[in-house]
């Protein structure tokens, strides 16, 4: 099992490098100056401009640049000073970072809640009364954008109803209703692919069999049923949780939090390219650590996929 | 016994004539047709499309016309969806509006589909190498949440309806690569493909009469679904200030313009949102239509 | 048959049918069987006949998504299970009746080690401690030839033989007093097939269970069953001992299946099948089922009223010929067949040859 672990973690290292890599490219041939940007708006004179190049090392080549880029964050986790105050953007992803994490952790948390049990319901009830309002329920939450069911919430729940927050992010409270707003729509996705995958395995023949044993219908479903529908579920939940990430930064925007998604948002309207790429490396971090855990889980969770994988660790180590 | 007939009416669902071929264009269209949801959905697009085309002639207002003595009306007779903060007409504004929505939602679906097919099928014909080095180049896409790597890519391109359907075209791509990548793999590795190669079929003949019919589902299924999402997505990066911008009247856009108002003006973030809301719905629709007509397999 | 002692195991016009679509398909039509404590039944019919769903009906196990309507009794000690509630059927299940599934490959739970799967059953029955339960798994598996090291396994690493001993060992974990085989050797390769048949006719005869045994091979019937019956298009068409059927055959369907058989003994060119398919299982038929396909079809079939025909004691046959008198049967000639039949058989036997 360790072995799969660095394997994994040897698989995630080139391509966050090349991710390292291909941001910095694109950001540096952005039209716009960054040593204009850094000075803040009015008129400067060519040489203020150019001392202001130099000082930020924009002169050297942009080979020396990027590799002094990249080393910076993979061996420091260095990612530079913002263009527009100075800040040390490092510090300022890690005080943002638990904002953002708090409203995804709790989205999955949320998702994982309401859409197992409702899913795991529907397909054994499948064709039911509430299977079906489910499905349109579902279908409709689906489609709603999230700023849009957020925006809904507040109006509801803050402004007339004045029982939550509708911005900030001073305690637990505030988070409740971004969570809702984060989730609604890849619940009504995860409920499906729960319900899908459930459907899959009832008609399945073991679980005939467990049938056939004589076990309640409750020991079959739960016992044996399953335990095979989460093992493709884990993926969807670790996709979901990478997803809810990347959708925390609207919602961020919509409830005024001062997350890793707002500081995104403000930095590419500042075009403040330190931050931005800073912003986005970060949060390919996070999401391949994610993706990483759901691999692993699911590795742990499927004997059959647990015996391959410590096959072809063996072989790993053969070759090497 | 009635009951019971009733029952299976309405789960068979499908009242096509058996003679018709399934699989065939036929098929494709009775089965369609035949689902409530896909109607619907086809109804509602073709008439916002043909409202959009018309709506600079048929609306009394321009979309961009502000008018200051009626600002922030709410829905009336005069404007049936009310006026935004400048007094500009809502209706006028929806209608104008959704060519945004399609037109980044079709095109970029077009990129995406287009590359990604040609990336996948590259990668799932020749394997080896050109396979390997085209999925860890896709792994790099795919090391983003999805509405971040169409950020980041706004980012770069800047704002405006071109560079929005650039930077979600792109954030496609790995998506119907992989798809068709393993399409072709699933496909090349049937028995009947087997079958065709020992009766001598010739290559060009297995390619056009067993792959591509059989690779053309999931990836029609895919688009219908990739255009609503795409829409979806561009009225988020329009919110955001990094798709579409004002004064253009796309919904996201609108939204965004008029969210401080929510509070006594309602309606000018309501309505907006309920057009997002069909317009992504009668994508979805469609794709759960054609999934169904497709493939005979599929069960629910 | 006496009549004062309690039938072990009865079914009476048992009835099936599933919804597909927007058609009904009548896979039993009014099986009626009976079968005596420490007995074995061989169920013959080909893939489709009704023989799965029959058994899966009597542990009600059927896809309960796509069965439109069961009717009849299917009495196992004088109950109806039919009639039981979800308590009764539970406690029924696995212990009393059990059934090895004729696919190995997906009939055990990939997450879950075949030793927990078969002490899941008995503990559950027994009522006794899990580390109990786990013993009596282990020498279950011992019985079937797997030894302890491999108990703790999961299914993915055992071969489909040693699977089917696993399901084996499950289906016998409780001593059932009545077993149902569907098709057990059928998804095995040849080789492994007479090694499991040979193991269940050994615990069979050990444990004096009462075995239904559905198969479509009838070397396997003749090497295991007591009495047979042979199901077409979801009807019994012919039942008896094994000795009625094996040396009097008498419907021609069962004749079919017979002359289908490879013989050492003669030297022919090639086996003789039925001709034909079976019927549209969605549409219920008045008179024969196997009109269209037999060789015997005649003006008499018309007249007869499809209703079994007790050849001689115990040997019923759903065939007016099982009663006919000599005349009667030569005056009824063999079919020829000729308008569907000649072509084909001229092009299959160069086939052959070639």
């Amino acid at each position: 099992m360790i072995r799969y672990v660095i394997k994994r973690l040897l698989i995630m290292i080139p391509t966050l490098l090349a991710v390292g890599i291909i941001m910095f490219t694109l950001m540096n041939f952005v039209p716009g100056d960054p040593a204009q940007l850094a000075l803040g708006s009015g008129v400067h004179t060519a040489a203020e401009i150019e001392a202001k190049r130099e000082a930020l090392g924009l002169n050297r080549p942009f080979i020396v640049r990027l590799g002094e880029y990249i080393s910076n964050i993979f061996l420091r986790f260095d990612f530079g000073k913002s263009l527009v105050d100075g800040t040390d953007i490092k510090w300022e992803l890690m005080k943002r970072f638990p904002h953002t994490a708090k409203i995804a952790v709790f989205s999955i948390l949320l998702t994982i809640i309401i859409g197992l049990p409702l899913g795991i319901y529907t397909a054994v009830h499948a064709n039911s009364v509430g299977d079906r309002i489910s499905l349109i329920v579902t279908l409709l939450f689906d489609c709603m954008p999230s700023f849009w069911t957020a925006l809904l919430l507040v109006l509801l729940f803050s402004l007339k109803l004045k029982w939550l927050p509708s911005s900030g992010a001073k305690s637990l409270e505030y988070f409740i209703l971004p969570t809702i707003a984060n989730s609604l729509g890849g619940l009504a996705g995860f409920t499906r692919q729960v319900r899908a995958s459930m459907l899959e395995v009832v008609s399945s023949d073991y679980v005939t069999t467990a049938r056939s044993k004589g076990l309640p219908e409750k020991d079959v479903i739960y016992g044996h049923a399953l335990p095979n529908a989460l093992i493709p579920i884990l993926t969807v939940i670790g996709m979901r949780f990478g997803s809810m990430l990347g959708g925390a930064t609207i919602i961020e925007v919509v409830f005024s939090i001062p997350g890793i998604g707002q500081y995104l948002v403000n930095s590419i309207n500042n075009r403040d390219y330190n931050a931005c790429t800073g912003c986005i490396i970060f949060i390919a971090f996070a999401f391949a650590i994610i993706m990483l855990l759901t691999d692993l889980l699911y590795a742990y969770a499927d004997p059959r996929i647990k015996a391959q994988y410590v096959a072809s660790g063996k072989k790993v180590k053969k070759n090497g | 016994m009635a009951d019971k007939k009733k029952k299976r009416g309405k789960r068979g669902g499908h009242h096509i004539d058996p003679s018709i071929k399934p699989g065939s264009f036929k098929y494709i269209w009775a089965s369609v047709s035949h689902n409530k949801g896909a109607v619907f959905g086809m109804i509602f697009l073709a008439a916002i499309i043909i409202l959009s085309l018309l709506s600079p002639y048929i609306c009394r207002y321009s979309y961009s016309a502000t008018d200051f003595i009626n600002m922030k009306s709410w829905p009336s007779a005069e404007h049936l969806f009310g006026t935004d903060d400048l007094g500009r007409d809502i209706l006028s504004r929806i209608l104008f509006g959704a060519r945004y929505t399609l037109i980044i939602g079709i095109l970029s679906t077009l990129l995406s589909a287009v590359l990604g097919i040609l990336m996948g099928a590259i990668a799932g014909f020749f394997g080896g190498v050109i396979d390997a080095f085209l999925m860890r180049f896709l792994d790099i896409f795919q090391a983003f949440p999805s509405l971040v790597l169409a950020m980041a890519f706004c980012a770069v391109f800047g704002t405006g309806v071109d560079k929005c359907i650039l930077a979600l075209g792109i954030t496609g791509i790995p998506g119907f690569a992989r798809l068709m990548r393993a399409n072709i793999l699933r496909i090349r590795n049937t028995e009947y493909i087997e079958a065709a190669t020992t009766v001598n079929c010739p290559t060009w003949k297995i390619i056009l009469k067993h792959i591509i019919p059989n690779a053309v589902s999931p990836v029609i299924v895919e688009i219908a679904m990739s255009i609503s999402r795409n829409g979806l997505a561009s009225s988020s990066l329009s919110f955001l200030g990094l798709g579409v911008q004002e004064p253009k009247p796309e919904w996201g856009a609108m939204l965004a313009s008029t969210r401080n108002y929510i509070r006594d003006f309602p309606y000018m973030v309501i309505i907006p949102g309920i057009f997002i809301v069909l317009t992504v719905l009668s994508f979805n629709l469609l794709g759960d239509a054609f999934r169904d007509a497709l493939d005979p397999n599929f069960k629910e | 048959m006496s009549e004062n002692k309690e039938q072990f195991f009865e079914l009476q016009n048992l009835t099936v049918q599933y919804h597909s679509g927007n058609s009904i398909i009548h896979a039993v039509n009014d099986v009626s069987l009976s079968l005596n404590a420490g007995e074995t039944l061989g169920l013959v019919g080909e893939t489709g006949a009704g023989k799965t769903t029959i058994a899966k009906s009597i542990l009600q196990i059927l896809p309960k998504n796509s069965v439109e309507n069961v009717e009849g009794k299917i009495l196992f000690e004088g109950k109806d299970i039919l009639q039981m509630s979800d308590k009764e059927l539970q406690s029924i299940r696995g212990k009393a009746i059990s059934m090895i599934f004729q696919d190995p490959m997906t009939a055990l739970n990939p997450v879950k080690t075949v030793a927990d799967q078969i002490a899941e059953g008995y503990r559950l029955h027994q009522g006794c401690s899990r580390a109990e339960a786990k013993e009596h798994a282990l020498s279950m598996l011992k019985m079937v030839g797997i030894g302890p090291d491999r108990a703790n396994e999961f299914p993915h690493q055992f071969s489909g033989g040693m699977k089917q001993r696993v399901v084996i060992a499950l289906a016998l974990a409780c001593s059932p007093r009545l077993l149902l085989a569907d098709e057990p050797t059928t998804a095995l390769d040849v080789t492994i097939q007479a090694q499991v048949l040979d193991l269940i006719k050994d615990l069979r005869d050990k444990l004096g269970t009462a075995m239904i045994l559905i198969t479509h091979d009838l070397g396997v019937v003749a090497d295991v069953c007591d009495n047979v019956a042979v199901i077409y298009a979801g009807r019994i068409i012919e039942k008896g001992s094994r000795e009625d059927l094996f040396d009097h055959p008498t419907h021609p369907y069962t004749c079919g299946l017979f002359a289908a058989l490879p013989d050492l003994e003669k030297n022919v060119n090639r086996l003789s099948p039925i001709e034909g398919l079976p019927p549209d299982p969605s549409v219920l038929r008045e008179g024969c089922d196997f009109k269209e396909r037999c060789p015997y079809t005649c003006r008499k079939c018309d007249e007869y009223n499809n209703e079994m025909i007790e050849k001689t004691q115990g040997h019923f046959v759903r065939c007016w010929r099982a009663a006919a008198s000599e005349q009667e049967l030569a005056e009824a000639p063999r079919h020829d067949g000729s308008h569907h039949r000649g072509g084909h058989h001229g092009k299959e036997h160069h086939g052959r040859e070639v």
